[in-house]
């Protein structure tokens, strides 16, 4: 031990939060989040012997965490794990991509503003689990691709893999779920506006 | 558009992400850089990412619920005893 003694514990507890946030994410459901988080603790607790103190504890939490979730709760779950195949050469393959047109981009980039947090959240919520795991860890919590590849097990050409379908995916729905709203929109204001009321009149008065 | 121009997008494109996360050595960092800042449409498609990048980060945040606080300390208290 060093002169400014590392208390596990009070650093492991710190990150209480986060790993709840996380555990959502995992679980899509607080009553598990908690009894994972739970898990999580009584683990890194029992296992704290084998943590070396100034290497990276979040990300060693982190770890506990997934490798708790993959035994307990994916069995546990209903849905089974989606196998989104997924190796290095398909994304590399798909990246030759071209930009889209100026217009379409600027259209993209103005719906993005009116996207709420919910829609956003929910985005995310469908995509399967590792890759919305990739790019939660990545986004939210900021972690280095050494990092992510280190909590989920998997070499950093999958985390980069990972990351790249999962944000591709979450583009996709954010466009959709801005073409339905805009598709309602004009559904809405088709039935409220005056011209179309003086217009449903005239309508009635022809058919009379 | 010229060939070069062509494969500069490409290579920009490919590596947006990298570029976004920070994850690129720092020649690459400022060769993507600069390509991004005198190519329009590759700009465009990296401001909708960095947004999205940032919507989601937006998202987070969530707090642990107090019983669940409780319920780590007592597991603590029970992992103290234990040993």
């Amino acid at each position: 031990m060093t002169e400014i003694e590392f208390d596990f514990e009070t650093e492991a507890l710190s990150y209480m939060d986060q790993l709840y946030a996380a555990a959502l994410r995992m679980t899509r459901n607080g009553a598990d989040a908690e009894d994972l988080v739970q898990e999580t603790y009584a683990k890194a607790f029992a296992a704290q012997a084998r943590f070396t103190p100034g290497t990276n504890l979040k990300a060693w939490l982190y770890r506990i965490q997934t490798n708790a979730f993959i035994n307990t709760y994916r069995k546990k779950q209903r849905e089974p794990k989606r196998s989104d195949a997924e190796t290095v050469e398909d994304w590399q393959l798909a990246a030759a991509a071209e930009h889209t047109s100026s217009g379409l981009a600027s259209a993209e980039d103005a719906a993005l503003d009116s996207m709420g947090d919910s829609e956003v959240k929910r985005a995310l919520a469908e995509l399967s689990e590792d890759f919305r795991m990739a790019v939660y860890l990545s986004d939210v919590e900021g972690f280095a691709y050494k990092e992510i590849a280190e909590i989920m097990d998997t070499p950093v050409g999958t985390v980069m893999s990972r990351l790249h379908r999962g944000r591709k995916l979450l583009r996709e729905k954010l466009r959709d779920y801005a073409a339905e709203r805009g598709m309602k929109d004009k559904r809405d204001s088709g039935t409220t506006t005056a011209t179309a009321a003086a217009s449903r009149e005239q309508e009635v008065r022809d058919d009379a | 558009m010229t060939h070069d121009h062509k494969a500069e997008c490409a290579e920009a494109l490919d590596r947006l992400f990298e570029y976004i996360d920070n994850e690129l050595p720092d020649d690459e960092l400022i060769r993507i850089g600069e390509h991004l800042r005198s190519c329009p449409p590759c700009e465009a498609e990296h401001r909708i990412n960095e947004k999205i990048k940032g919507m989601v980060h937006a998202t987070g945040g969530e707090v642990a619920p107090d019983d669940l606080r409780s319920r780590v300390l007592a597991t603590l208290r029970e992992a103290r005893k234990a040993e």
